[in-house]
């Protein structure tokens, strides 16, 4: 028999993963623990006789090998591996202990470093973004007139994303800002 | 490569990392204990601290990987440290001992 997976619905930025890790605790507080991480739902088993601490990483591109040495190095270091969303962030969890809660970066310097690749690749994202855009805009305004009515919501939608992504960055920056002053 | 004195100063993390290997070869575990043991439980490295120094120390080419002894687990990967490591902590030990000598010197003026 399978074990039974209860859903929840799931909503994270990746400038602010650590919102995401408190709400994994919480949870697991109450008895449901993080299986699996989705887009929208992320899949919970039920257990109220354990309780975890979970922590987030963000790792991404580590082939398959590398990944299997990462996964040691972290288990050997007392960390469960439990899931990861898109190739790229990795949720482990440890037995919760009472007192501060474990953490995965120790110094500032580990940490501002790992903030700073965050962020680095929300910039990336948002510049290939921007280009890919403008040069589509130029495209459809040099051949084709009057399709405003598409190209303004489109338009709309990318305003957003950049904003969102320019958002995150900036975020990001003041995360990294606080902890090194 | 850099100078060894260019890499100052290490963090405590790196530092650490790198006089625990220069006693013998380790896996990141064995670091972890080891710099726990020699600091007397106040550094303690996280597995993400741990996994970014060993990368960028072997980016660096401060520390190599070690080839596994035979019979032993070759999933847990060992290290070593370089001779290029070994420099940067004797340089490390100099500028800590600078630090040290002017510190007290002034405190110790400063007294009477």
């Amino acid at each position: 028999m399978g074990e039974h997976l209860e859903k929840r619905f799931r909503f994270t930025t990746s400038w602010n993963y650590e919102k995401e890790e408190e709400w994994l605790n919480e949870l697991s507080a109450q008895g449901l623990h993080l299986k699996k991480a989705g887009t929208f739902h992320s899949l919970f088993t039920r257990n109220p006789s354990v309780r975890y601490t979970y922590r987030l990483d963000y790792q991404p591109g580590l082939g398959t090998e590398r990944l299997q040495e990462y996964k040691d190095l972290y288990e050997d270091a007392g960390w469960e591996y439990v899931s990861s969303y898109k190739g790229a962030w990795h949720y482990f969890r440890t037995e919760w202990e009472s007192g501060d809660l474990p953490k995965l970066y120790t110094d500032t310097e580990s940490l501002t470093e790992h903030y700073k690749k965050i962020q680095r690749v929300i910039g990336i994202l948002m510049l290939t973004n921007v280009i890919i855009f403008s040069t589509n805009m130029v495209n459809v305004l040099n051949h084709y007139s009057g399709v405003w009515g598409i190209i303004l919501p489109v338009a709309c939608i990318y305003v957003l994303l950049f904003g969102l992504l320019g958002y995150g960055y900036v975020k990001t920056g003041k995360k990294i800002k606080k902890i090194t002053s | 490569m850099k100078s060894p004195q260019q890499m100052l100063p290490l963090t405590e993390a790196f530092y650490y990392i790198l006089i625990a290997l220069y006693k013998e070869p380790a896996h990141g575990y064995g670091i972890m204990q080891d710099t726990e043991k020699m600091s007397g439980g106040r550094v303690k490295i996280g597995a993400g601290t741990l996994y970014t120094a060993l990368n960028t120390l072997l980016k660096k080419g401060l520390i190599d990987h070690y080839p596994m002894p035979e019979g032993s687990d070759p999933r847990r990967k060992m290290y070593q440290i370089t001779p290029d490591g070994k420099n940067v902590v004797a340089a490390e030990i100099v500028r800590l001992k600078e630090l040290l000598a002017a510190g007290e010197q002034v405190v110790n003026e400063t007294k009477e």
